[in-house]
């Protein structure tokens, strides 16, 4: 078996750390500040297919292989998690999901414009009530004559601020035990945006409420056919889980590659701080996490383009990169020492934006869940 | 046919009082004429340039080569290329050496090409082993490696040589060299290139690429208020000035500025940087840089690494204290 | 049809260099590999050039002499708009120098791209810095040649370069086949080379029609050594010691320039072209 990245996933990577580098990483911290990207920025992204990873070419996208876009999004997210974020949002449970159970009239009237990005995808699921455990969703889609009419208020909704199509997960007044997926466009009466979460990391992603006041759409905007809900949500989750563990691997990435400089160059004691073996367990430990984080998540998206159940293999990669994120974050702050604490270290801004990882498009504890039901319901 | 070994150094005078890489050679070729008995030669093409021909005797050439016609007024490099290697199939010189301006290389290579024989570029240094060889030193990678390169087969053995390396020879009014003329060879073919233009742009007096002090500032000076105080440094120190991505990109001043892979590449005897971290897409175009004085207030920026002094401390203050002791110092 | 040939080189990626900041010393083996920045401009120019014409009008071949894993940057060329890419590789062809490169370069130019107009090259790569293969290429197949262009304009089988050489602004005309150098300095923003689009990429590595020339396929002869043809030799390579003391100061701010003028203050009066006094400290007392 060949654990080298080939020709072709090694250029994907040099082709976006180039742009990652050249034009994301000067204004990183900047954008920290937040809320909202540059729109020069993503103007220039735009052509280059950043907004349409895995879209077929004839609906504007990239068409990339899974792994690919797990390093798309890796090299992003190492020098800015938020865009990273919003990059896989839009592209993992915006886009995919539409890709996968709309219709053809559904592909074609709503990828386009997302794969180009000019409308920017979003996908609500969490409510107040409502995260880990779907049940609890109290969003309506009642169905008229018409078509539905939604009701309900979603919280901590990535790429809120700035979404131009949104994947409302809401119940069916009928049958509350049967969700379905809807898509709301922002020019919807009775759409609106709350206010932008003040969070602890990833500030230059607009996470935001959204209201849905009898908005009013057609019929042909239901997902899927209704009731499936349940399914295109776990499905859109599975593959979000992809794009989150390789956003988690790249602050990981871009912590250690700080702790290392930052650990040769910093003397103390008349020597670089990298020749106390203290420093060196812990670049040890880094290196490690990282790199069986990275080959988890390879794995679970090779699984993915082969066609097979990826469900528990994303959510091992899942697990495992957030963690490894947390971590090595956490050690990148410790080896830095009170530069790691303030906000003219990047390391800072790595630390406060891993933390999620662990919380969002599943907790650690649901991908734990996850685990253990493929583990215990696997046939011996 | 003249038996004595001959060290040719192609003479451009195009821009002669801006550039005096010719001079720069022929000290050089001077010295290594001492080690191997041979004979020092300058060879001009031009039109009326016998003026240059002194100048280059007063500078140690014994011998120059002129072909002076008017159909030689503006520089060419097919004509220039093939008289060269022409005079050089006829006089058989041991050694041939450019100055590696951009016309410079240009000829160059084509003549090697014509002669068959191997070519050095952009030469750091230049010296005779024991054997009579010419041993070229050679950076690459922006200077981070550097080859000796020997031509052992062919001859004559040639190089560009960069501008700036050797000191030229105090202008000697009592020396004496013997001027040779040729007339342009008829068999001189037309020159495949037009030159539809070609003018001395009055351009900047001083340039960011070539000037000797160059002052970068970074996101670090905190304002565009306060980054303008670099322009009085500069000033001061009669230097240019230069930026990072994210200062242009804040409109601090404007993208000419910009220094980096993606701007200009820079090689001063002395650079400035203040309250720059050190991307690679900066670093990268600094690689010529001599004598570095780095500030930042994070002793482990990359950019304070790579400085020979590196001052921990506010770019700001710094840059206002450098400005008085400027003042202070400079005699008047 | 006009065809135009790219010449490309893969370079390694300095600034990924692992360095030993001890001695300055850069392992170059471990160096991941990219498309030379000059090279990539001359492939801007061919695309513009592309971009403005009749698109079937324009052929765009990409060629590159290097180790197989130069391959890369043919297919990162193919993403960019090149229409094919031809790696010419054989263990015989390593150690070149300027002079066998350009003739192997042209040896496939003249054998397999008869119909080729317009050769473009980067006027100087990052890494050897000679800026001497595409002159010697022009030489090799005897067709004239221009360097250093900033601008191009195409009319018809003429070719007019804008140039900036030695303080001189030149416009230059000659008449195609010829072989013209994009500046790898780049003043202008013209040919600032695009960023590679992601579905160029993917696509390219579909099609996958990158052909692969060792020396039989190129006709060589049988003992073609490059590196015992090659009329320079290197002899030693090295990497100079940087006595930098990288000295770090700290403290307040009007000692650290005391010192730095003091101690440093004969190098930058000497770059300044004035002189500056240098305090004994004598007036202090």
């Amino acid at each position: 078996m060949d654990l080298n990245p080939c020709m072709k996933h090694q250029l994907i990577r040099k082709t976006v750390r180039e742009f990652a580098e050249n034009e994301i990483r000067p204004r990183a911290a900047e954008m920290d500040k937040g809320p909202g990207f540059p729109d020069d920025l993503m103007e220039k992204m735009k052509p280059l297919h950043y907004f349409g990873l895995q879209v077929p070419g004839h609906l504007g996208g990239a068409d990339l292989d899974t792994v690919s876009y797990a390093i798309v999004v890796e090299e992003i997210s190492r020098v800015s998690a938020a865009l990273g974020l919003c990059i896989t949002v839009h592209n993992s449970v915006g886009i995919y999901p539409i890709l996968r159970f709309g219709t053809r009239e559904q592909k074609q009237q709503f990828v386009p414009p997302m794969a180009a990005g000019e409308s920017i995808g979003a996908f609500c699921l969490t409510e107040a009530n409502a995260g880990s455990d779907a049940g609890g969703v109290e969003t309506v889609a009642r169905e008229t004559a018409h078509g539905f009419v939604i009701n309900g208020t979603k919280i901590f909704v990535t790429n809120g601020g700035i979404c131009g199509t949104i994947l409302v997960f809401a119940v069916s007044d009928s049958d509350p035990g049967k969700p379905g997926v809807f898509i709301v466009e922002n020019h919807t009466p009775g759409f609106s945006v709350g206010e932008i979460e003040d969070l602890c990391g990833m500030r230059a992603n607009p996470v935001a409420s959204l209201f849905f006041e009898d908005c009013a759409i057609p019929a042909d905007h239901c997902l899927g056919i209704p009731g499936q809900g349940l399914k295109i949500g776990l499905t859109a989750l599975d593959t979000g889980r992809i794009g989150i563990a390789a956003q988690a691997l790249g602050i990981a990435q871009a912590a250690f590659e700080e702790s290392v400089s930052y650990a040769q160059a910093r003397q103390q004691f008349n020597k670089p701080i990298s020749r106390f073996q203290t420093i060196q367990n812990y670049l040890a430990d880094m290196a490690v996490q990282i790199d069986a984080a990275r080959l988890l998540l390879y794995r679970a998206a090779d699984v993915k383009d082969t066609g097979r159940p990826f469900s528990a293999e994303a959510a091992m990669a899942k697990l495992h990169c957030s963690t490894t994120a947390r971590m090595v974050t956490d050690l990148a702050v410790q080896i830095h020492g009170g530069y790691g604490y303030s906000r003219e270290y990047d390391v800072e801004r790595y630390f406060r934006d891993a933390k999620v990882t662990e919380i969002y498009e599943g907790t650690s504890e649901i991908q734990r869940m996850v685990i253990a039901r493929h583990i215990l319901t696997r046939p011996t | 046919m003249i038996l004595e070994k001959q060290i040719w150094v192609w003479a451009d005078y195009r821009n002669y009082f801006h550039s005096r890489v010719t001079l720069q050679i022929l000290a050089r070729a001077s010295v290594l004429a001492k080690k191997n008995n041979a004979v020092v030669c300058a060879v001009v093409f031009g039109d009326r340039v016998d003026a240059y021909a002194g100048e280059y005797i007063a500078h140690g050439a014994q011998k120059v080569y002129v072909i002076d016609d008017p159909a030689l007024k503006v520089y060419n490099v097919e004509s220039y290329a093939f008289l060269l290697s022409t005079l050089a199939r006829q006089y058989a010189p041991q050694i041939l050496l450019i100055g590696a301006t951009r016309f410079g290389q240009e000829i160059a290579p084509r003549v090697a090409k014509q002669l068959d024989t191997g070519l050095t570029a952009d030469c750091i240094d230049l010296d005779m082993d024991d054997t009579g060889r010419l041993v070229q030193v050679a950076p690459s990678f922006g200077g981070n490696l550097i080859a000796k390169i020997i031509t052992p087969h062919t001859r004559p053995q040639m190089a560009t040589v960069r501008p700036g390396t050797f000191q030229e020879l105090p202008h000697d009014d009592d020396a004496t060299g013997e001027k040779i003329r040729r007339p342009l060879p008829e068999n001189m073919p037309k020159p495949r290139v037009r030159c539809l233009k070609s003018e001395l742009q009055q351009a900047r007096v001083r340039k960011i690429e070539t000037a000797d002090i160059v002052i970068t500032g970074g996101r670090g000076m905190g304002s565009k208020g306060k980054f303008k105080k670099l322009l009085d440094l500069a000033y001061l120190l009669n230097a240019e000035v230069g930026a990072t991505r994210p200062v242009v990109y804040a409109d601090w001043i404007s993208q000419e500025a910009l220094v980096g892979q993606a701007g200009k590449h820079i090689r001063p005897k002395v650079l400035f940087s203040f309250g720059i971290s050190g991307a690679i897409q900066h670093t990268a175009a600094l690689a010529d840089a001599r004598f570095i004085v780095a500030v930042n207030k994070n002793p482990n920026a990359t950019m304070m690494k790579l400085a020979d002094v590196a001052l921990v401390a506010d770019a700001n203050q710094v840059c206002s204290g450098i400005i008085r002791a400027l003042k202070d110092r400079i005699r008047n | 049809m006009l065809h135009i040939i790219v010449c490309i080189k893969q370079v390694p990626m300095v600034s990924e260099l692992p360095w030993d900041p001890k001695t300055g010393t850069l392992k170059r083996e471990t160096a991941q590999g990219m498309m030379d920045p000059a090279a990539r401009r001359a492939l801007e120019a061919a695309l513009q050039i592309k971009a403005k014409t009749d698109r079937d009008q324009v052929y765009i071949t990409t060629v590159s002499m290097g180790p197989p894993m130069a391959e890369e940057i043919l297919y990162e060329a193919r993403a960019l708009g090149a229409d094919q890419g031809v790696l010419l590789t054989d263990p015989c062809m390593a150690g070149a120098d300027t002079c066998m490169t350009a003739n192997i370069l042209g040896k496939f130019i003249r054998d397999h791209c008869p119909d080729a107009g317009l050769i473009l090259c980067g006027s100087m790569s990052s890494d050897s810095e000679t800026a001497q293969v595409g002159p010697q290429l022009a030489e090799e197949l005897d067709i004239p040649a221009i360097g250093y262009a900033r601008r191009l304009e195409l009319d018809d089988h003429c070719i007019r370069v804008e140039r900036h050489v030695d303080d001189f602004m030149e416009l230059l005309e000659m008449d195609l086949p010829g072989l013209v150098t994009i500046d790898h300095a780049g003043e202008s923003d013209l040919y600032t080379p695009r960023y590679v689009a992601l579905a160029g990429v993917e696509a390219a590595f579909k099609t996958r029609d990158i052909r692969v020339m060792d020396r039989t396929a190129l006709g060589l002869d049988n003992d073609f050594n490059a590196l015992a043809s090659s009329p320079t030799k290197i002899i030693e390579v090295y990497s100079p010691i940087t006595r930098k003391e990288n000295r770090v100061l700290t403290g307040a701010v009007k000692k650290m320039v005391d010192t730095l003028f003091d101690d440093y203050g004969k190098i930058i009066s000497s770059a300044m072209g004035k002189d500056l006094k240098t305090h004994d400290h004598e007036g202090d007392a």
